[in-house]
């Protein structure tokens, strides 16, 4: 499935403030592709992938303007007994946490086949037993769909959601931090397990991480958000190999290099700014040991660096590149 | 699971033992003379004094308490002081009208509370809940005894449509059980609520909806399920305050259940028969009490596993 997202502005409104957490940002994603979304945490990424599903908590969220489209048709235009149709069966979600995610009080086999009989009008019978060929593809014994959720490891129960989210074989699969809340073996296992899903039934993908190790391995292009705007796209060459905006820059200089052991991290100076004030001009200016003094009034713009890559960044543009005089 | 119940029935032991030792020693330190009353102003004061000594009202309290216990646990609750019939007897022979009221009453409040608590819960802030939270408070508010005198005067004396008092067909159910339940069906739909309110932000809520289950689905059963716990807490405590509230309701609308046979024997000073009546009362409460814990394992899954 295509995915194109327009000028999205998402605000949750808590009466005191209104935090502004994704503020027009454009994604495309094309069928059969994966496209990362990284940045920190409180970056707007997980309102982004809810805003796909029109499941932004309302109040006090709202979508304030933008289009998005799969297939190429606006789901703003669409009923709420649409979007449930289209929900759990042509995108699905697994969302960051599984110790959270599932129903204490149903078995998962019934969890499971709850979308499936939905979806598939199936009777509750044919369901159940389609939920534990599910629950065998993701590696869990279809005997075991009779238990409840507090009978099962956090990486079961991970894969449980998983196994929720592709029973009816969605089109396009968000992620959510799938693999945040695993130990290190079990996140290889669920991202193999995913990986291989994906190519047996061509689904896009989203995959929302903070992790550029899983970006790497699963990605074919990467947005980099950052305050609820996305300030670097590219595909993996772009990003890894020509990383160009700042902030990108500054997440791989974080990482640890296995080569110099002893060499302190190298963190990004400063916190994410509250996005209920965030900062004139750049939003980055403040944490950008490149800024000038015009990143503090100008708002950066979209700027092409090659067909493939681009960056929103003033260092780039063509009228202030000179201010800079190259950060690289 | 047997095990939990058998263990929770030995705890009746002690719950009877504490409810009878107080209750028994409050009804000897009040004022006021059983023999005398029994036997009328007017009796010689040899008859009444003769009868003291009959009763074993001259006895020393402590010993008094462990004959009356004695008898007890023989399955003797000793005989009115009133009627000179057996308590069991009088008290038993009430009993089903006390339950059809306190039955009626709970159905009552929980068929209204849920629903309203739900609704509450689902359009937060909204016109309707403000309007429902303010009928709670006041259902919690209004003492029984007043709401019940309010609904005589109006249904009863102004309009005439239900009758003010005793048992007969289902006319005479109405306000009885709308004075027992309102507050109890304040309380639940509190509960229900908050605990509704809880439950629908938590991350499960929104799986759900991502799979595409309906709202009212997602509500019903998704939410309602989990949110159930501290409702049905709610409800067993509110059926002993239930059969508080029957004492004063039943006395206000002449039910003839023990409600009202116990307030009549406070005031003859009927030690027997105010015992038997809140013996069986606590009884009563401590195994809807049991019921609920019960109910708990068959609500939440994660609480039977610790049962077994």
């Amino acid at each position: 499935m295509s995915v194109k997202i327009t000028n999205l502005n998402v605000q949750y409104n808590t009466g005191d403030e209104v935090v502004k957490a994704v503020n027009g940002i454009n994604l495309s994603i094309e069928k059969g592709k994966t496209l990362g979304l990284v940045g920190e945490t409180g970056a707007g990424k997980t309102t982004t992938a809810l805003s796909i599903l029109r499941l932004i908590p309302n109040p006090p969220g709202k979508i304030i303007s933008g289009s998005i489209e799969l297939e190429g048709k606006n789901i703003f235009d669409y009923s709420e007994s649409d979007m449930e149709k289209i929900r759990g069966d042509q995108v699905s979600m697994i969302f960051q946490d599984p110790m959270t995610s599932l129903n204490p009080v149903m078995t998962v086999g019934d969890q499971i086949a709850e979308v499936i009989a939905i979806h598939q009008n199936l009777k509750k019978t044919n369901a159940l037993e389609r939920a534990k060929e599910m629950l065998e593809m993701v590696g869990i014994s279809g005997e075991r769909a009779c238990e409840y959720p507090h009978q099962f490891s956090g990486g079961m129960k991970q894969r449980v959601v998983i196994a929720m989210a592709l029973a009816c074989n969605p089109k396009l699969l968000i992620a959510d931090e799938p693999t945040t809340a695993l130990d290190v073996t079990i996140q290889a296992q669920v991202l193999n397990l995913m990986q291989t899903l994906k190519e047996k039934y061509n689904t896009s993908m989203l995959m929302i991480t903070h992790d550029l190790g899983i970006v790497a391995e699963v990605c074919d292009e990467v947005s980099i958000m950052y305050a609820g705007k996305i300030v670097e796209h590219g595909n993996l060459v772009d990003i890894f190999d020509n990383t160009s905006h700042p902030y990108t820059k500054g997440l791989f200089a974080s990482l640890p290099n296995i080569n110099k052991r002893s060499e302190p991290l190298q963190p990004i100076p400063g916190l994410m700014p509250d996005p209920a004030n965030l900062p004139s001009g750049c939003s980055f200016h403040p944490r950008c040991k490149y800024a000038k003094d015009i990143c503090k009034t100008k708002v950066p713009v979209i700027t092409q660096i090659s067909d493939t890559h681009n960056v929103s960044c003033l260092a780039y543009e063509k009228e202030t590149i000179d201010e800079f005089g190259g950060i690289n | 699971m047997h095990r939990y119940i058998l263990k929770r029935l030995l705890m009746l032991i002690p719950v009877i033992i504490g409810v009878s030792f107080l209750v028994f020693f409050i009804m000897a330190l009040s004022p006021g003379n059983p023999a005398r009353t029994i036997l009328g102003e007017s009796a010689p004061i040899e008859a009444v004094e003769a009868l003291e000594e009959e009763l074993g009202l001259n006895d020393p309290i402590i010993q008094r308490y462990a004959n009356y216990m004695l008898d007890l646990v023989q399955g003797d609750m000793g005989e009115s002081y009133k009627s000179g019939r057996p308590v069991f007897g009088e008290v038993m022979s009430r009993f089903p009208a006390t339950m059809q009221l306190a039955a009626g009453g709970m159905i009552f409040a929980i068929m209204l509370s849920i629903p309203i608590g739900i609704i509450s819960a689902t359009k937060q802030y909204s016109v309707l809940d403000g309007a429902s939270m303010i009928f709670a408070l006041l259902g919690v508010a209004i003492p029984n005894f007043w709401l019940g005198l309010m609904l005589i005067i109006v249904f009863s004396l102004n309009l005439g449509w239900l009758p003010s008092g005793g048992m007969g067909g289902w006319q005479n159910f109405i306000l009885p059980v709308i004075t027992l339940g309102t507050g109890c069906m304040a309380n639940i739909t509190r509960t229900t609520r908050s605990s509704m309110l809880e439950v629908i932000r938590q991350d499960y809520i929104r799986t759900a909806k991502a799979k595409g289950v309906k709202q009212k689905i997602v509500i019903g059963k998704h939410a309602l399920n989990n949110a159930l716990i501290p409702v049905v807490t709610v409800i067993g405590l509110q059926f002993g305050a239930l059969l508080g509230g029957a004492v004063l309701t039943e006395t206000v609308f002449s039910w003839p259940g023990v409600g009202s046979f116990l307030i009549n024997s406070i005031k003859a000073k009927d030690t027997p028969a105010v015992m038997g009546c809140v013996i069986i009362f606590s009884i009563c409460f401590s195994i809807v009490n049991l019921l609920v814990d019960i109910l708990y394992a068959y609500i939440d899954p994660r609480i039977k596993s610790q049962y077994s």
